[in-house]
């Protein structure tokens, strides 16, 4: 058998990209709204630490406005992709493999077959408890590219993907 | 040959403590180098810092040392083993007592090794490697010979017994050396190897050397040495072209020396023996290692080759494997393979791997237009360093460079072609050598679809297959390729129940 006689038979497999994939949590948005946020004060609060402490210098002056311009368009920018993006993450479960998509500059989608799964986990920042998200991480035996981490599941359908998954990795072993 | 008793807790050879002391004063005098240079620089100009005579840095040093032996002792004294029925038991530590039991059935691997020292007195280490992190690691570091190699025979056989029949055991004796290098094979490798590494090496080893001892240099005066020898050669453009060839020459001349020693050191006596069910690989000069290979556990294998190589039949195999750490994954690299006998070991590895099977099928042309962007920034920063480092007349490094840049497109290109069969993926790519991966189909353990924005307008995407031990890349084909290799790789892992190690 070839590829190209594949090819054929690949018409009547089960399709990836016919999958209905799964956007995640819509509050999760809030969380990397709040961190995009701290780390944007914290940038804009290293160019104000930066212009007291050479502030001797009279040319640097100017120069403070151009950079801290620099990185309000950088944080914009960086606002506007991570919102954009926020669309591109999503997820499905197949009754034999887990999907996940993300990115949108660099778009990925990873799939991991449930016999290659070694543990699931389960994880909960103070900020996702309050808003009832978690995250789930799956682990296989692979390279570090082929482990997944969904982040901003809801938590109740988190638990049931857990369980759903456990019970077929111990169930086939 | 006395049989050794494994069942009784026992020390190790009494050499040991050479090989302890050894290695501790070594760990130590590699943690206070600096410290050492710079104490000595400083007493070679004052002739006493702090107080401090050489003669009391000289007794301290004397002590630390005993101190270190008396170390080395008790270490000695305190590490004792034993086998029990299922069990490998270990005990060490000083203070803190250590006992380790490792279950034979869960013992990855077992690697006997011997390093310089080791050979002058005769002993052997033995590394039980099992499927944990690095700590769980274990080391005897003096063992003869024999006793070791019956302590692997005895980990070993339980281990195999445990899952398949009996009749295992007494093929494990069996030694079947299947290649065995010779001195000129592994002259002609490292000949034909790929030069451009050492010579960056060697090039930034020379630099870091002159910028660390520049005060050094300047001080004894040899700068002006060389300025006047540079000053004597700038009379004509001629001479500084020799003497700029020279020195390229020399370089080039260390860094073929360079390569040729070190294929030398590590691969010196390579030889692979084929057991029933396993491979063994052994080499080594000053370092001297035996592994062996189980097929199960193979994940990836990576042959190389590049056109000099191909001309004298010299194909090298690096085997990955699932469990094993970074430093010993480089050791399972046989060099040197006439095409035949790899042809013979890639079979003895994968069951049915065909070499012709299935359709070639190469990237799309995005894929140079990928490489001459590259090749764009890589110029651009080049030109722009010598601009800035050796000024306007260093441009004509564009009239070498141009040409080289389209030669590595076109060839990166020309070598980029992946192939899909029932059980294997092969994956050829590499741009000097030419590198060829494969592995089965059922040992994958996740896949990745990845496109960017700028691909989605001509519907490209890039396919990264990972395994237990490395990832490897299907780059640049359409869309709709990408997903019918995902949706087939993915029927073929899913459907069938096979185990990936």
């Amino acid at each position: 058998m070839n590829f190209t006689n594949l090819q054929l038979q690949t018409e009547s497999l089960p399709k990836i990209e016919d999958v209905a994939l799964k956007p995640i949590s819509k509050s999760y948005f809030k969380i990397i709204r709040l961190n995009k946020l701290a780390i944007y004060a914290g940038l804009i609060g290293f160019v104000f630490l930066f212009k007291y402490f050479i502030q001797e210098k009279e040319e640097v002056e100017i120069n403070i406005w151009y950079l801290l311009s620099v990185i309000l368009v950088f944080c914009v920018l960086n606002f506007i992709v991570s919102i954009l993006a926020f669309k591109k993450r999503k997820y499905a479960i197949r009754a034999h493999d887990v999907i996940y998509a993300k990115g949108l500059i660099i778009h990925s989608m990873i799939t991991v077959p449930i016999s290659r799964i070694q543990h699931v986990e389960e994880s909960r920042s103070w900020l996702a408890r309050h808003l009832e998200l978690s995250t789930l991480k799956i682990f296989t035996a692979g390279e570090a590219g082929s482990d997944l981490s969904i982040k901003g599941l809801p938590h109740l359908e988190a638990k049931q993907i857990k369980e759903i998954i456990s019970d077929k990795v111990n169930g086939n072993n | 040959m006395e049989t050794t008793d494994f069942s009784q807790p026992i020390r190790q050879s009494s050499k040991g403590i050479i090989v302890i002391f050894a290695f501790k004063v070594f760990q130590f005098f590699k943690k206070f180098f600096v410290l050492f240079i710079a104490f000595g620089l400083s007493l070679m100009r004052r002739k006493s810092f702090a107080n401090i005579t050489p003669t009391m840095m000289l007794l301290g040093l004397v002590g630390v040392i005993i101190i270190i032996l008396v170390i080395a002792i008790l270490k000695y004294l305190n590490f004792k083993f034993h086998l029990s029925k299922d069990d490998f038991h270990l005990s060490t530590g000083i203070i803190n007592k250590d006992t380790t039991i490792i279950p034979k059935s869960k013992i990855q691997n077992v690697y006997i090794k011997q390093n310089f020292l080791q050979q002058i007195i005769n002993v052997v280490s033995l590394k039980i490697e099992t499927a944990g992190d690095k700590k769980s690691e274990i080391e005897i570091s003096a063992l003869d010979k024999p006793t070791a190699l019956l302590l692997k025979k005895k980990l070993f056989n339980k281990a195999i017994t445990k899952n398949e029949t009996t009749e295992t055991v007494e093929e494990l004796d069996k030694r079947d050396v299947f290649f065995k290098i010779t001195p000129k094979r592994l002259l002609l490798e490292g000949l034909s190897q790929n030069h451009f590494k050492s010579f960056l090496l060697i090039m930034t080893f020379v630099f870091g050397l002159y910028n660390e001892f520049k005060d050094y240099v300047r001080e004894l005066g040899l700068r002006k040495h060389i300025d006047d020898f540079v000053k004597l050669d700038e009379d004509t453009a001629l001479n500084l072209l020799i003497t700029n060839a020279l020195i390229i020459l020399t370089v080039i001349l260390f860094s073929l020396l360079y390569s040729v020693v070190k294929t030398f050191i590590i691969n010196f006596n390579l030889e692979v023996v084929e057991h029933q069910k396993t491979v063994e690989i052994n080499k080594g000069l000053f370092n001297k290692v035996s592994l062996s290979l189980t097929p199960s556990r193979i994940q990836n294998l990576v042959v190389k080759t590049n056109r000099v190589k191909q001309y004298f039949g010299l194909h090298s195999l690096s085997v990955k494997q699932a469990m094993v750490n970074a430093k010993q994954q480089k050791n399972f690299n046989i060099v040197a393979l006439e095409k035949e006998q790899l042809n013979y070991l890639l079979n003895k590895l994968l069951v049915n791997y065909n070499e012709n099977e299935g359709d070639v099928s190469k990237p799309r042309p995005y894929f140079m237009r990928i490489s001459t962007l590259e090749m764009l920034l890589f110029g651009t920063i080049i030109n722009a360093l010598s601009l800035f480092l050796f000024g306007i007349g260093m441009l004509w490094i564009n009239a070498v460079y141009i040409p080289f840049a389209a030669l590595y497109v076109y060839f990166a290109y020309k070598k980029a072609y992946y192939r899909i069969s029932d059980n294997f993926i092969t994956i050829g790519s590499g741009v000097i050598d030419t590198t060829t991966n494969i592995l089965e189909t059922h040992k994958i353990q996740g896949i990745k679809v990845k496109q960017t924005i700028f691909q989605k307008r001509r519907d490209i995407a890039s396919v990264v297959i990972s395994t237990a031990s490395k990832s490897v890349t299907i780059p640049y084909v359409s869309k709709s390729e990408a997903l019918s290799i995902c949706n087939f790789l993915l029927y073929k892992v899913e459907s069938q129940d096979r185990d990936w190690m």
